[in-house]
C-alpha cells in the first residue's frame, strides 16, 4: 500500500483541491455530492474506512468529510490513519448524532472539527478550509 | 396398676423404717441402746434405694433396674429382723444378714439398665446369691450367740448343730477366701463392662465405677475379720451412708437423661439455621453425651451410606451394639447410635426429631439460596437483554429513520437553494418542509438519546457523566468520574443513576448546585450524587427512585438515599463490577 501511494504521487497533486465524502449511505453520498459540487468543489467518494485511507492516498484530498459511523473501523480510527499520511487533509467528523454524543473524543482526534449531517453546506466546508490554510 | 405399685412400694417402704424405730426403741434390744446414728442411717438406706427403686420403675417400666434398687432396699432392712427378740426372727436376720450384698454385685453387674450382658455375668450373680445365703446358714450351723456373740440376752440361734468354736472358725477362713474369690470376680466384670463401653454407655458405667469402689471398700471391710481395727459406730452408724451412692448416682443418671432431652433442643437453637451436617452431629453428639454418635447420608453414585467424617456406614452391617433410625421417609439420612438409647425412647425420637427437622430446613434453605440465585441471574439478564435493546434500536433510529431524514433535509435545502429567484413560492414551501424535516431530526435525535445515550456507548461512562452534567439545568460539578471503560450492565446502571438523580434535582429539589462523584473501590463502582436543595425525597415515593432502586438491585447493587427534609439529597449506588 505504501509503494501504491507513492506510485500515484504526481497525479495525486493535480487534484489536491478535491474534497473526499466518506460515508456508508449511498443517498447521503449522492447528495452531499450533487450539492458540494453545486457549490463548486471537486468531489471523490469512499463507502468505508478501507476505501477512505486507499483514496485519500491517491487523491490527496484537502477536505476529507468524515462519518463517525462506518461499517470497518469508525470515524475516529480513519481520522488517526489520515493524519499518519503525509500531506494531511483537513478532516471534519460528521454523524447524524451531535458533537455531544461523543464526549470529548472529538476534540482529542486529529479531526478540525465536526459538523452534524443535517447542517451540510459547501460555506460550512470552506469555513474550515480558511481555518486551516494548508 | 401404675399407682397400685407406687403406693405398695411406698406402703413397704414406710412399714419398714417404721418397724425398724419401733423394734430398736419399743422392743428394747440389743442391750444397751446406741445411739440413734444406726437407726437413722438404716433408714436413709432404705429409704433411698426404695426410693431411686420407684423413681426408676417408674420411668422405665420394662427396664429390671428399679426392681433390682428395690430387692436391695428390702434386702438391707432384712438384718433388723435380729432386733425382734425372738429365735425364729433373729435366726433369719442373721441367715439373709449379707443378702443385701448380692443384690448390690447384681445391681453393679447389671448396671444401667437392670440387664445381665452375658452368661458369665449370670453365673457370677447366681453363684454369689447361693454364697451369700449359703454361708451364712453353714456358719449359723457352728455358732452359739450365746458363747460367742452377745451372751445370755441373745435369743436363741435356731440352726445351731454344734457349739465347737473350732468349725466356726475354720469355716469362716473358707467362705473369707470364696467370698475374695468372687467380689475380684465381680469387680473384673464391672471392670470389663466399663472398658467395653462406649459413647452414651460409658458415661453411665463411668458412674458406676465412681459408686462402686467406695461401696466395695466398705463391704470388704465388713468381710475382712477385724474390721481393720474401725469402730462399732464407724461400721454400722456411719458407714452404710456410703451404700447411699449408688441410689444417688443413678437418680442423677436419670435426671441427666431427662435434661438431655433438652440438651438436644437447645443444641439446635444454638447452631444457625440450616447447621452444616458435621456440626448438627457434633451438637447432637454434646448434648447425648455420646461421642460414637453417627450422622450418616446415602451416597447415590455408590449405593452406600457416608458419615460425616467420611466413614462408610452399611446399614445392613451395623457393628455390634450399633443402632440406626432413617431421619426421612426416603432413608436418604440416617442416625446411628449406641443400643443402649434404645432404653431412653423418648430421647432417641426427640433426637430424630431434631435431626430430621435442621436437615430439612438445612436442604429447604440450600434449595431456596439456589432459587433466589436463579432468579437474580435471571433478573441481571432481563435487564441487560433490555440494554442490549436499547441501543439496537438507538443504533437502528440512527443508522435508518435519522439518516433518511437528514438525507431529506439535504435535498429540500438543495431544492430551496435552486427555486430561490426562479420561483419564489415553491422556495417559500420547499424553506418550511427543510424546517419541518430539521424539527423532525432534532425530535428522533432527543428520542434515541432517551431510548439509550449513545454517548455511553462511544465513550464510555466519563464521557456520558460529562454530557448529562453539561446538559443539566442545575450548575453541576463532576468531584471524581473513572477514566476507564467497564462492562455494558454496570456502566448503563451508574449512567441511569447519574440521569435520575439529575432529573430529579432538576424537578424537585429546588436546588442550586449538585455534584457528582464517581469511584472505583475494590471490586465496587460507588456513584454518589448529592445536592442543596430541599431534600426530603422518599425512595418509595417517585416510582423514579423505586425504578432505579430496582435496576441497581439487577446489578447486584444497593441504592442509598439520604434526604432529610431540609438539608438536600445524597444518592448513593453500590455498584459490583465483577
Amino acid at each position: 500500500m505504501c509503494a501504491a501511494s507513492r506510485e500515484y504521487d504526481t497525479g495525486a497533486v493535480a487534484v489536491s483541491s478535491a474534497i473526499l465524502v466518506v460515508d456508508d449511505h449511498d443517498g447521503f453520498r449522492a447528495f452531499a455530492r450533487a450539492m458540494l459540487e453545486m457549490a463548486g468543489f471537486t468531489v471523490a467518494e469512499a463507502a468505508s474506512g478501507t476505501e477512505a485511507t486507499q483514496a485519500a492516498a491517491i487523491i490527496r484530498p484537502r477536505l476529507v468529510l468524515l462519518d463517525i459511523q462506518l461499517p470497518d473501523f469508525d470515524g475516529f480510527e480513519v481520522a488517526r490513519r489520515l493524519a499518519a499520511q503525509e500531506d494531511q487533509p483537513v478532516i471534519v467528523l460528521t454523524s447524524t448524532r451531535e458533537a455531544s454524543d461523543y464526549g470529548g473524543r472529538i476534540a482529542a482526534s486529529p479531526a478540525a472539527g465536526f459538523l452534524p449531517k443535517d447542517q451540510l453546506s459547501g460555506a460550512a466546508l470552506s469555513a474550515f478550509l480558511t481555518q486551516s490554510p494548508r | 396398676m401404675r399407682h397400685r405399685r407406687r403406693n405398695i412400694l411406698i406402703a413397704g417402704a414406710a412399714a419398714a423404717a417404721a418397724f425398724t424405730v419401733v423394734t430398736y426403741y419399743i422392743n428394747g434390744w440389743p442391750q444397751p441402746l446406741g445411739p440413734p446414728i444406726y437407726v437413722i442411717t438404716s433408714a436413709l438406706v432404705l429409704l433411698a434405694y426404695l426410693g431411686v427403686g420407684l423413681a426408676a420403675w417408674q420411668r422405665y417400666p420394662a427396664e429390671r433396674i428399679g426392681l433390682l434398687f428395690t430387692m436391695a432396699g428390702y434386702a438391707w432392712f432384712l438384718p433388723s429382723l435380729t432386733q425382734l427378740h425372738y429365735p425364729l426372727p433373729f435366726t433369719a436376720g442373721y441367715l439373709t444378714g449379707s443378702l443385701y450384698q448380692a443384690v448390690l454385685a447384681h445391681l453393679a453387674l447389671a448396671w444401667p439398665y437392670g440387664r445381665l450382658r452375658t452368661r458369665l455375668d449370670r453365673v457370677v450373680v447366681a453363684v454369689n446369691y447361693s454364697f451369700n445365703l449359703g454361708n451364712n446358714a453353714v456358719q449359723m450351723l457352728f455358732w452359739n450367740p450365746r458363747t460367742n456373740g452377745c451372751g445370755t440376752a441373745c435369743p436363741a440361734n435356731l440352726l445351731l448343730a454344734d457349739s465347737s468354736s473350732r468349725l466356726y472358725s475354720a469355716t469362716g477362713t473358707v467362705f473369707s477366701v470364696i467370698g475374695v474369690c468372687i467380689t475380684v470376680a465381680v469387680a473384673a466384670l464391672i471392670a470389663w463392662h466399663w472398658r467395653s463401653a462406649r459413647g452414651y454407655a460409658r458415661q453411665a458405667m463411668t458412674s458406676l465405677i465412681w459408686v462402686a469402689v467406695p461401696i466395695a471398700a466398705y463391704i470388704a471391710i465388713l468381710g475382712v475379720p477385724g474390721n481393720l481395727g474401725l469402730s462399732g459406730l464407724a461400721l454400722y452408724g456411719i458407714g452404710p451412708l456410703i451404700l447411699i451412692a449408688a441410689p444417688v448416682a443413678y437418680a442423677i443418671a436419670m435426671f441427666r437423661a431427662r435434661t438431655a432431652r433438652r440438651a438436644v433442643g437447645a443444641a439446635l437453637v444454638d447452631l444457625e439455621p440450616g447447621p452444616p451436617p458435621a456440626r448438627l452431629r457434633d451438637a447432637l453428639a454434646r448434648a447425648l453425651g455420646d461421642p460414637t454418635l453417627q450422622l450418616a447420608f446415602r451416597i447415590p453414585e455408590q449405593g452406600g451410606y457416608q458419615d460425616t467424617s467420611a466413614q462408610a456406614v452399611d446399614p445392613a452391617q451395623l457393628p455390634a451394639g450399633r443402632m440406626l433410625t432413617s431421619l426421612d421417609a426416603a432413608g436418604n439420612a440416617v442416625l446411628v447410635y449406641h443400643e443402649l438409647m434404645q432404653h431412653e425412647p423418648e430421647l432417641v425420637k426427640v433426637t430424630v426429631t431434631a435431626a430430621s427437622l435442621a436437615l430439612e430446613h438445612a436442604r429447604l434453605q440450600a434449595e431456596v439460596e439456589a432459587q433466589l440465585e436463579q432468579v437474580r441471574a435471571s433478573r441481571a439478564r432481563i435487564v441487560e437483554a433490555g440494554d442490549a435493546e436499547r441501543r439496537r434500536l438507538e443504533r437502528d433510529l440512527h443508522d435508518g429513520a435519522q439518516q433518511r431524514l437528514v438525507t431529506l433535509s439535504l435535498a429540500l435545502g438543495m431544492a430551496r437553494t435552486q427555486a430561490t429567484g426562479v420561483n419564489p413560492e415553491l422556495a417559500a414551501l420547499l424553506e418550511a418542509a427543510a424546517g419541518e424535516a430539521q424539527a423532525a431530526i432534532t425530535e428522533l435525535r432527543e428520542l434515541a438519546r432517551g431510548i439509550h445515550p449513545a454517548v455511553l456507548t462511544e465513550t464510555g461512562l466519563a464521557g456520558a457523566v460529562q454530557a448529562l452534567a453539561e446538559r443539566s439545568p442545575v450548575a453541576t460539578t463532576i468531584t471524581a468520574v473513572p477514566e476507564g471503560r467497564y462492562p455494558a450492565q454496570i456502566e448503563a446502571t451508574a449512567y441511569f443513576v447519574v440521569s435520575e438523580a439529575l432529573a430529579n434535582i432538576a424537578k424537585h429539589a429546588a436546588a442550586s448546585s449538585t455534584r457528582i462523584t464517581v469511584r472505583e473501590l475494590t471490586g465496587r463502582l460507588v456513584v454518589e450524587v448529592s445536592d442543596n436543595g430541599t431534600g426530603g425525597a422518599r425512595p418509595d415515593g417517585g416510582s423514579g427512585l423505586r425504578g432505579l432502586a430496582d435496576r441497581v438491585a439487577a446489578a447486584g447493587g444497593v441504592l442509598r438515599i439520604d434526604s432529610p427534609p431540609g438539608s438536600g439529597t445524597r444518592l448513593e449506588a453500590d455498584i459490583p463490577c465483577r
